[in-house]
């Protein structure tokens, strides 16, 4: 736990875009919320590989969302539920399932579904917030925070040196 | 926008993917082979061996060879087994997690083949069932071999003593008379014993003789002195000694002949009622009438329609958990897991994609009657996603001694509870030499034609079948009076129809085997059967009698013997007591004579003197 506050003000303080480590935020949404042995994850991490997004922004906010996923879990599957028995959208999700490529996704699977509307939902507006949040961090608070005792003994730890060893 | 891709990543992601690709390609025949091996042998509850795995990419084409699926209750044998097996696969649904197979084909398919090593699974052993261990270890020729050890096996079985004959049933029982005749005769032995022992102390009748000798000489002529009366008083009370002894022996071979007479006389009532008691209760259990010939055809085909029906329950209990949806099960699954796995939801499609599907499954397996080419269709434990029951034909090809065989099976488990129905159609079954396993029956040859048809819902079943006998011929090895009777009643039978049901729980059907031949049998049987059981009745009766003589012997002569030996003694008994009286008042009067005639001498003295005396004074 230690290691990962480390880690998210090594994010925070380094000099990555904000909207790199937004955006490697919001992709972990997917990776961390929706099971993650599905095609749709196999384009996200494409896309994290491709896209210069933080990877450490990433990479920790798996780590987060999957933490998350646990309690969101039985939403996530209700939802993928209630979608998938909607009377309205039936036709929708039957012509979709004639295709192998949508099957692939694994799009009527209650969790799935329901896990990667959340995420598809969270994304825009994660990526926008933490954009923002990130700056606000960086214009007011990155120096003041700095000077705290709490921020010179994340520092101070082993993690922290070892991260920064590391070059993460 | 170039700055916003990462070229290096780009080419990390492409040998990532590529190494993975590769990766598969050489672990995916492995991987294939292991997961065959531990969870095929996971669901079938025994080993299963696979020699060889291959996989072709163009077209993708699994070749699986030397696969040999042991059976869990007899581990040194097969379930099934075959050489080789070829299936076409679809590549994308693989990519997806799913094994679609077009079609596949066994070669060289095989029933119930010998192992080398024991298919059983660590810690399995409570499963195992010892007889067919013993036996499929035992037997280590072919399967037509095991057909034939069996009818061999049935006809040393319990043909000859079906129905035995009067000999046989009374060797068999536990008779009465044998009981009641064993203790008269162990009682008569010790009497006799007894008898014997006091009546040898009796004195016979050169003793009396003697005795008589012995008296004459001591009372034959007159005391001469009081040392001749003491002697002869002295040998006279040595005689009365042994008076006593001998009267006392008499005594007690009168009453070893009393109790004798009482104990035998108590016993041998209930030994002359023993052979009709026997007889009764042999009756009653030998009743050869028209309801005990109702279950002759239990007797006759209950083995041979046992036996087919419990192979057949037998693979119908292995496969048809592999049917069943793992739905339920996943769903407990995912109650148990920490995180939640949610479910697939599916809809119509022409294209449905369960988990695993083999869509077209055909061999042809050798079994004893001929070759039998399969199809088996839409094998999956999904059915409900392929919205598709499993289906089954197998057809007789270059069968022996059988025109045609089809069998027709339709594994429908959409719903929970399944349902699996089966037809089986034999035409012209060509049957010779069957042993029937009762009374040495044999049915030399006869034409079956058989329809059956069965359903399996849950775990009920219900099965009906029926076979038409027709040109029937049966003849019988043994000589008892059954299968002489037996043969003599179904030589004019010629056709006849057996039906058979099962019905009720999968695991202990109820099971009933009627027959036509039960009426044809009956009326045959019945005429013949009223007159073999007079004879036989007869001869029961006769065969009692004569076990209650050799237990009695000559009782009554005995008896007769023993009353003339009690008459005799208590003959011998008064003689003596005669002897020793007559002795006894004889010596008296003699001394009484003595002195009387002394006292009459000396009175007619007196007299003779008085006389003179009042002569004198007259």
């Amino acid at each position: 736990m230690l290691g990962m506050l480390a880690n998210l003000f090594k994010v925070l303080n380094s000099d990555a875009s904000p909207g790199q480590v937004a955006l490697g935020f919001a992709f972990a949404l997917f990776i961390g919320l929706t099971p993650f042995l599905s095609l749709h994850n196999f384009i996200v991490l494409f896309l994290v590989f491709i896209i210069r997004v933080n990877l450490s922004a990433f990479f920790l906010g798996c780590a987060l969302f999957s933490l998350v996923a646990f309690g969101i879990d039985p939403l996530s599957i209700s939802l993928g539920q209630t979608l998938l028995n909607l009377p309205e959208l039936q036709d929708f999700w039957v012509g979709l399932y004639q295709s192998d490529f949508w099957r692939a996704t694994k799009f009527n699977h209650t969790l799935l579904l329901g896990s990667l509307t959340i995420s598809s939902i969270l994304f825009i507006p994660l990526f926008l917030i933490l954009t923002l949040l990130i700056n606000v961090y960086r214009d007011r608070f990155m120096k003041w925070f700095e000077t705290l005792k709490i921020s010179k003994l994340i520092k101070a730890s082993k993690f922290y040196k070892l991260y920064e060893k590391l070059g993460a | 926008m170039t700055k916003w891709i990462r070229w290096s990543g780009l080419i990390g992601f492409t040998v990532l993917i590529a190494i993975l690709a590769i990766f598969w390609m050489f672990a995916a025949a492995p991987i294939i082979k292991f997961s065959i091996e531990k969870f095929g042998s996971d669901a079938v509850g025994a080993k299963i061996d696979v020699a060889e795995v291959n996989l072709g990419f163009n077209p993708l084409v699994l070749s699986i060879s030397g696969v040999e699926v042991a059976d869990k209750s007899a581990p040194m044998s097969n379930l099934v087994s075959f050489e080789n097996a070829v299936a076409d696969l679809s590549l994308f649904p693989l990519l997806l997690g799913k094994s679609i197979i077009q079609d596949m084909s066994l070669e060289g398919v095989e029933f119930g083949s010998i192992r080398k090593i024991s298919g059983a699974l660590e810690g399995n052993d409570e499963d195992i069932n010892p007889e067919v261990v013993e036996s499929s270890a035992a037997n280590q020729t072919s399967v037509s071999n095991n057909k034939a050890d069996s009818v061999q096996d049935k006809s040393s079985g319990p043909s000859s003593e079906a129905i035995p004959s009067a000999d046989e049933i009374l060797a068999r029982e536990p008779l009465v008379t044998i009981t009641r005749g064993e203790k008269f005769k162990l009682s008569l032995a010790e009497h006799k014993k007894e008898l014997n022992e006091s009546i040898a102390l009796v004195p016979n009748t050169s003793a009396m003789k003697e005795y008589q000798n012995n008296l004459d000489l001591v009372m034959a002529g007159k005391l001469k002195s009081v040392e001749d009366f003491k002697a002869r008083k002295k040998a006279l009370d040595k005689i009365k000694v042994q008076f006593k002894i001998d009267q006392k022996a008499i005594k007690r071979a009168q009453a070893a002949i009393k109790s004798a007479k009482k104990d035998l006389g108590s016993q041998w009532p209930l030994l002359k009622k023993a052979p009709g008691e026997d007889y009764k209760n042999i009756k009653g259990k030998y009743t050869l009438d028209a309801n005990g010939t109702s279950n002759l055809t239990a007797l006759l085909f209950g083995d041979d329609a046992g036996g087919y029906a419990k192979t057949g329950l037998k693979y119908y209990e292995k496969l048809s958990p592999l049917l069943a949806s793992d739905e339920e099960a996943e769903l407990v699954q995912a109650q148990q897991d920490k995180r939640l796995t949610g479910s697939f939801i599916h809809f119509p499609t022409d294209r449905p994609l369960p988990d695993f599907w083999l869509k077209n499954l055909s061999f042809s397996a050798k079994l004893p009657l001929g070759e039998v080419a399969v199809v088996v269709k839409d094998i999956t434990h999904q059915q409900d996603v392929i919205n598709k029951a499993t289906t089954l034909k197998a057809d007789g090809r270059n069968m022996h001694n059988l025109k045609a065989l089809t069998l027709n099976g339709v594994l429908d488990h959409r719903n929970g509870q399944g349902k699996d129905t089966f037809d089986l159609n034999i035409q012209q079954w060509q049957l010779q030499g069957l042993n029937l396993g009762l009374a040495g029956l044999e049915l030399n040859q006869s034409n079956l034609n058989v329809q059956a048809d069965v359903i399996f819902k849950g775990s009920d079943m219900n099965a009906h079948g029926q076979g038409q006998f027709s040109k029937a011929e049966f003849s019988s090895k043994d000589r008892t009076v059954l299968a002489k009777e037996m043969v003599a009643a179904l030589t004019h039978i010629d056709t006849f129809v057996v039906s058979g049901k099962a019905q009720g729980e999968l695991a202990s059907p109820n099971l009933s085997i009627q027959s036509d031949l039960d009426n044809k049998l009956s009326r045959a049987f019945n005429k013949r059967l009223k007159q073999k059981q007079s004879e036989l009745e007869k001869q029961l009766k006769q065969k009692l009698a004569d076990k209650l003589l050799s237990y009695s012997g000559d009782y009554e002569d005995q008896l007769r013997e023993l009353n003339a030996t009690e008459g005799g003694l208590g003959d011998t008994s008064k003689a003596m007591g005669k002897m020793a009286k007559a002795e006894v008042s004889s010596y008296e009067d003699q001394l009484k004579a003595d002195a009387k005639a002394k006292a009459d001498k000396k009175k007619a003295k007196l007299k003779d003197k008085l006389e003179n005396k009042f002569k004198k004074l007259f």
